[in-house]
């Protein structure tokens, strides 16, 4: 319980990096392009990861080139998602761009947790489960009109 | 055009053309501020969204597994090492971009890359005990808080917002889909 809070506080912590590095980027996209922008930031992380795995990273008996193929296509999802919000966030906005997105992912998560997929652990949908998603749908409902607000 | 290939392969071959001319159109119109696209064009492109976040979720629940298996860092690299591979070709083959270069802009603008590992990282080892659907929960979280606390206090030298109720209220949601999600 007390580890799954502190994880929890983690995971929180780096949605909130995660946002500062996309304040960050979405400066220098629109100064220098989304693909320099984003390679630049890829780069930078691949090499930063390396440097960790020298120093840091214990010995694995399984490495990147012996699982499967398919397991290491994650990247090509990111790079996806990248181009068609590129494409798409000038066209339909950034508010139903952003609840589009979101309603891909939570629901697509759930999807994967309940059935297992992709080697993940099954994870049933619980009501709490079902509840916590009632909230967060409620919160971002709650941020919308607010930033409507605002802009008015 | 390419008199090498077989005459009825120059459709499928000028199409692949087409499309990826489209592509890099759309890639240089970012900057341009195009109009609100016309009602078809937006159901067209709604469900391109969503499966474009549906992606998300897939890249974390591929990445659990593989850190579990080779190591959280090791799985972080993947991401990165590819990504960063298949942006330098694509950026490659889309010809000379604009704005300033890379070495002339202000240091600070360059240390995203810095953060992009961390995220990636907390997610390889979040994924597996709670799972890709309350990661992803807690992830807004951090976003949609961080927002509402840097404004009311105005951190990082961001000017000083009073932070109206409905936005309190969406954090006080969203403790409680933390709670929620820690009590399982």
């Amino acid at each position: 319980m007390m580890s799954l809070i502190i994880l929890l506080a983690v995971v929180v912590a780096a949605g909130a990096v995660l946002s500062v590095q996309a304040a960050i980027n979405g400066r220098l996209g629109e100064t220098v392009g989304v693909l320099r922008s984003s390679l630049l930031t890829f780069a930078v992380g691949a090499v930063v990861t390396g440097l960790l795995i020298l120093f840091f990273e214990p010995a694995h008996s399984v490495g990147l080139l012996d699982v499967p193929k398919w397991q290491l296509s994650g990247a090509l999802f990111g790079v996806v998602y990248m181009i068609v919000m590129v494409g798409a966030v000038p066209r339909v906005g950034t508010a139903v761009a952003t609840v589009a997105v979101i309603v891909g992912q939570l629901g697509m998560g759930m999807l994967i947790d309940n059935f297992g997929w992709l080697g993940n652990p099954a994870i049933e949908l619980s009501g709490s489960r079902i509840l916590a998603m009632v909230c967060l749908a409620l919160a971002l409902v709650f941020m919308y009109r607010s930033s409507v607000r605002s802009v008015d | 055009m390419l008199p090498f290939i077989a005459q009825r392969h120059q459709p499928i071959i000028r199409a692949i053309v087409n499309l990826w001319k489209l592509v890099m159109q759309t890639l240089d119109e970012v900057a341009v501020e195009a109009p609100v696209a016309r009602s078809w064009l937006r159901l067209l492109l709604l469900p391109l969204v969503i499966l474009a976040g549906m992606g998300l979720s897939v890249e974390a629940g591929l990445l659990g597994p593989l850190g579990v298996q080779v190591g959280h860092l090791w799985a972080t690299l993947s991401i990165f090492g590819v990504g960063s591979a298949i942006l330098f070709l694509l950026l490659l083959f889309a010809g000379p971009q604009k704005g300033p270069a890379l070495n002339t802009l202000p240091r600070w603008q360059l240390i995203g890359g810095f953060l992009g590992p961390i995220y990636v990282v907390v997610l390889t080892l979040a994924t597996p005990h709670i799972g890709i659907a309350m990661t992803m929960i807690a992830i807004l979280s951090g976003q949609v808080g961080k927002s509402v606390l840097i404004d009311h206090f105005g951190w990082f030298g961001a000017v000083r917002k009073k932070v109206n109720a409905e936005r309190w209220l969406a954090l006080g949601l969203i403790v409680a889909a933390l709670v929620l999600i820690a009590r399982g």
